[in-house]
């Protein structure tokens, strides 16, 4: 017992270190809500349905728009699918777990978590001792990540709108997509997702967001094949 | 309906949504890795389609209500945070940068 709650421990203490990028995050989650008109209780509620930051700044920009609830709903389901990648790693450690720690965890899983505990040196790791490790890590993310949304809450009542908080959202999502893109061909989705977004920005319901996606991945599904076809009619 | 009561249902439904993806693979743990297997090329491309659809647009135009305007201030503020976000992997500092940039410009410019 004295082992496990040693890795528990040492699963809060690797987290830490990200603190510094989840807590900045989570007070800009806040003071955006605030900045959008929304009472304290409804950012704080939506935080803790939601628990994840991409996807309630998502939701703030399609809310500002009007969107319809189902396009609003499809988009923040879209951004959380990367969550069933984390789920499919995890789901030997916590698929044999009675369900109220199996729900628990689940519900806080994160990209910090993942991070964390899909490291080869977690691996070596008996089955115990990887789930405390990874309990320890999760809690104190989701602990961190509250009080950063509630710090900016109290902090965005006091900011003039002439500062543009909301264009920290653009600005949030430009640097997450600068980390995803590994590849030219990533390079090249986003590039062709981002001018569908463009061109296509004044139909209506925001039916030209999901165009863009579309466009995007079905260039990045055929794109290989094509330019491997052109390249071998060049000789 | 009154707006609010919207939006909580809406919180609610994506709420419960996210659970149920995160939730997923652990629960039908033991049955579904060929699944993962063959999805696993459109979960990579789908995070760049998605970030760039939501955050280009916004980028590029300020919103007034009719007309949609390029803004190059916003333009250069971005620039600044591709260039951060280059170095720096937490969202943090390109998002920092990036204000920062966007307020001396304002600010110069009167």
């Amino acid at each position: 017992m004295k082992d496990y709650r040693q890795q528990f421990w040492l699963g809060v203490r690797d987290l830490l270190p990200l603190v510094s990028g989840a807590a900045p995050f989570g007070m800009i989650v806040g003071a955006t809500g605030i900045s959008l008109g929304m009472s304290p209780e409804m950012v704080m509620g939506m935080t803790a349905l939601f628990f994840a930051g991409s996807a309630q700044l998502a939701a703030y920009s399609l809310i500002q728009d009007n969107a319809p609830f189902v396009i609003i709903l499809a988009t923040a389901m879209v951004i959380n699918l990367r969550f069933s990648i984390y789920s499919a790693t995890f789901a030997p450690l916590l698929g044999p777990l009675p369900k109220r720690y199996r729900f628990t965890l689940a519900y806080m899983l994160s990209d910090q978590t993942y991070g964390l505990c899909s490291m080869p040196e977690q691996m070596q790791k008996n089955t115990a001792e990887r789930i405390w490790y990874l309990a320890g890590a999760t809690l104190a993310l989701y602990v961190t990540w509250m009080i950063s949304v509630l710090l900016g809450i109290v902090l965005g009542a006091g900011i003039p709108p002439g500062w543009s908080l909301e264009f920290t959202i653009p600005l949030a999502f430009l640097a997450m997509l600068v980390t995803t893109i590994t590849s030219r061909l990533l390079f090249m989705v986003a590039i062709i997702s981002g001018s569908c977004a463009v061109l296509f920005q004044q139909l209506p319901f925001n039916t030209g967001f999901i165009v863009a996606v579309v466009a995007g991945v079905s260039a990045g599904l055929l794109l290989p094949g094509l330019l491997k076809k052109g390249a071998s009619s060049d000789e | 309906m009154s707006e609010n009561l919207q939006l909580w249902l809406l919180f609610f439904a994506v709420g419960l949504g996210t659970f149920l993806i995160r939730l997923s693979f652990i629960q039908l743990h033991g049955s579904a890795e060929a699944l993962i297997a063959r999805s696993k090329h459109i979960l990579m491309l789908l995070p760049p389609a998605i970030l760039a659809a939501l955050c280009i647009p916004a980028i590029i135009f300020t919103r007034p209500l009719t007309a949609y305007q390029v803004d190059s201030f916003q333009l250069l503020a971005a620039l600044v945070a591709i260039l951060i976000a280059k170095f720096s992997r937490s969202v943090f500092w390109p998002v920092m940068g990036g204000m920062l940039c966007l307020w001396v410009l304002r600010f110069i410019s009167g």
